[in-house]
């Protein structure tokens, strides 16, 4: 076990070998793999940002809801509507985007301000139920297309960035839905970890874990949920406007925009880990790897896969996904980020630097 | 003590008037009156159930009296919102603790600056003088902790620690709002006789050193009458008694509410 100072040459050298490690592997993907794999990693990456957005008023705020698969609708909508109706060029749609979905989240987020718990679950609930049913319904056909939905959402040509070169063809747009894809996600890694390390990310801990002493702090309660709940809104509708692009349509039933998106979404949260920055990150990479893994095994698999499920005649990857993502819950209670923090914690220890102007103290 | 001058010749910092607050049946508040001046620390007793912790709430604006006043340095505080409170100088601690668990002692202060800070959604966001904010409330607030003995335990989480412990956190963090007012809600419960006493001296100390005006709820005698420059007394939601320590302490209603109470 090693102890490094927080902020000493170590730490940044540490730190320095983490990001480039992972800026390795995220130039690795799209230039080494498979367009197959490219796609997942960009589908995980829509599933981050979505995830980070929920994180934000639920693992940091305390504040729970299901109803984010309707952001993440409103977010894919809002892109097709613009694209398709009104030609807007697809890269400006996510301002847009992000914009109503904002004053919705902070419409939505007003009579949850009175509620609490089971009860502001079922209310979001509603509005995850609700959405689909409403995108669907004749009267709003004219703008939505009802039950078939709007396809053919996509960029006429692959825009070209100069660093990526020029991109073609079938392989061409899932390298740069990709980038596109990470591009989104530091941003809106950015945007979460600017609000959660502040005096108003402090204010939202604050809120979760004890929601009187907060006010009595000075905790304008009204304010700082609403704001958090639409600044949710708009990162999970750019999750949805990514996906619309990246899968060319949209529709009432489609991925992620029924309830389903929302079970999918708190759960890798709750696997990565809840009021973690990277929990998401995490649980997100891990759930699409399973999902794909899982999703091979038929039911005439052999070996130990073949043996457990080969009673059932259908395909045991709903059930071994979620079988493992049990298991997983149950091995790490604070999430995966939790479990690697502890495991780490037994190789190097950072300490933090000592507040204070005045005597110098120990941190143990 | 610092309070020399006439009772009449300065103007009262906190002005409560017939105030009343009921829960269903129970009336908890029963028109309370009473007055601190500023610089005191005004000694509030009373048994179980007076209704000590309720009038806390009210000048927190946790609870709302049905009728009744409570003036703050000539503003009438039950027009204003809870979250302001702080923001007016007004800071406290909580009897059966109300902490932040999951964070540690340095962020459970730097809470309790919340009200000192200015770094909103958009400019946490944007990160326009965040980190600038973070290493000034840091400090302030790793002093504070240093200052109440609780320096070295300034990265552990708040959840598991002593119930002592965490009543100085409790202390440390109020102070961190640079209150002008701070009403504290039996500060000395579960101490040992020493820490009783050192308690005592804490008081008197940050009272000098932050220029504070202190309420201060407790069930040790011995360090209320010690310490305070005057004395409410109440029982039933009703003041029976105010004066100076010695007073209120030979006061018969006083003794009479006390019969049978462990004081
Ligand atoms: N939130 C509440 N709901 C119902 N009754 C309450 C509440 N708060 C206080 N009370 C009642 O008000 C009375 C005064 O309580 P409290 O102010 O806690 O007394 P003290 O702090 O002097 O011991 C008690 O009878 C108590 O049961
Ligand atoms: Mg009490």
């Amino acid at each position: 076990m090693v102890k490094v100072n927080q902020g000493s040459p170590q730490h940044w050298a540490l730190r320095t070998l983490g990001v480039a490690l992972i800026a390795l592997v995220v130039v690795w993907v799209p230039t080494q793999m498979s367009t197959s794999r490219i796609g997942q990693f960009s589908d995980a990456f829509v599933l981050i940002i979505a995830a980070m957005s929920l994180n934000l008023v639920l693992g940091f705020t305390g504040q729970i809801s299901i109803g984010h698969s309707a952001f993440f609708g409103i977010g894919g909508y809002t892109a097709a509507i613009l694209i398709k109706d009104h030609g807007w060029s697809p890269g400006y749609t996510f301002y847009a985007a992000a914009v109503i979905a904002f004053v919705v989240g902070c419409l939505i987020a007003l009579p949850a301000l009175r509620i609490k718990g089971i009860y502001l679950a079922l209310v979001t609930l509603a509005v995850a139920v609700l959405f689909p049913t409403l995108v669907k319904w004749k009267k709003l056909a004219w703008l939505t297309d009802g039950a078939k939905g709007i396809d053919s959402v996509r960029y006429d040509e692959i825009p070209v960035w100069p660093i990526l070169g020029e991109l073609k063809g079938r392989d061409g747009r899932a390298v740069f839905a990709y980038w596109l894809a990470f591009v989104l996600l530091v941003i809106t890694y950015l945007v979460c970890r600017g609000l959660v390390k502040s005096r108003f990310g402090r204010s939202l801990v604050a809120i979760r874990d004890n929601e009187t002493a907060a006010a009595v702090m000075g905790v304008n309660l009204t304010v700082t949920k609403v704001l958090v709940f639409g600044a949710s809104a708009a990162l999970c509708a750019l999750a949805g406007v990514l996906s619309t692009l990246r899968t060319g349509v949209i529709t009432p039933e489609g991925q992620y925009v029924t309830l389903l998106g929302s079970i999918v979404f708190l759960l890798i949260m709750v696997v990565g880990g809840a009021g973690t920055l990277w929990g998401p990150i995490v649980g997100g990479l891990v759930y699409v790897w399973l999902d794909n893994t899982t999703r091979g095994f038929g039911s005439e698999s052999d070996g130990v896969i073949g043996f457990l499920f080969g009673w059932s005649d259908q395909s045991p990857a709903t059930l071994i996904l979620g079988l493992a993502l049990v298991i997983i819950m149950f091995a790490a209670p604070y999430g995966l980020v939790g479990l690697i923090k502890r495991l780490w914690a037994k190789v190097v220890i950072v300490v933090p630097k000592p507040a204070g102007t005045s005597l110098p103290t120990t941190g143990h | 003590m610092s309070e020399t001058a006439s009772p009449s010749s300065r103007e009262n910092l906190l002005d409560v008037s017939g105030v009343t607050v009921t829960f269903g049946g129970i009336v908890a508040l029963d028109g309370l009156s009473f007055a601190i001046k500023p610089g005191q620390i005004c000694g509030l007793i009373g048994p179980n159930g007076a209704g000590k912790t309720t009038m806390f709430n009210v000048v927190s604006r946790i609870y709302q009296p049905s009728s009744g006043s409570v003036v703050f340095d000539g503003k009438d505080l039950l027009s204003v919102p809870a979250h302001e409170i702080a923001h007016l100088g007004i800071a406290r601690t909580f009897q059966n603790l109300a902490l932040f668990p999951t964070m540690s002692l340095l962020e459970n202060v730097m809470v309790g600056a919340h009200s000192q800070g200015k770094i909103g959604f958009v400019r946490s966001i944007l990160r326009i003088g965040a980190a600038r904010e973070n290493r000034e409330l840091r400090d302030w607030s790793g002093d504070l902790l240093t200052q109440l003995g609780l320096g070295p335990l300034m990265f552990r989480p708040a959840m598991g620690l002593p119930f002592g412990t965490l009543k100085r956190l409790e202390i440390a963090r109020a102070l961190a709002a640079r209150p002008r007012f701070l009403l504290m809600d039996e500060p000395a419960a579960g101490l040992t006789h020493a820490e009783v006493d050192e308690l005592g001296d804490t008081v008197v100390s940050i009272r000098e050193q932050f220029d504070l005006t202190v309420l201060l709820v407790e069930h040790h005698m011995s360090m209320v009458m010690k310490i305070s420059d005057h004395v409410v007394a109440m029982e039933f939601g009703r003041k029976i008694s105010e004066g100076t320590p010695s007073f209120v302490q030979n006061d018969p209603k006083v003794v009479q509410a006390y019969l049978g109470v462990d004081a």
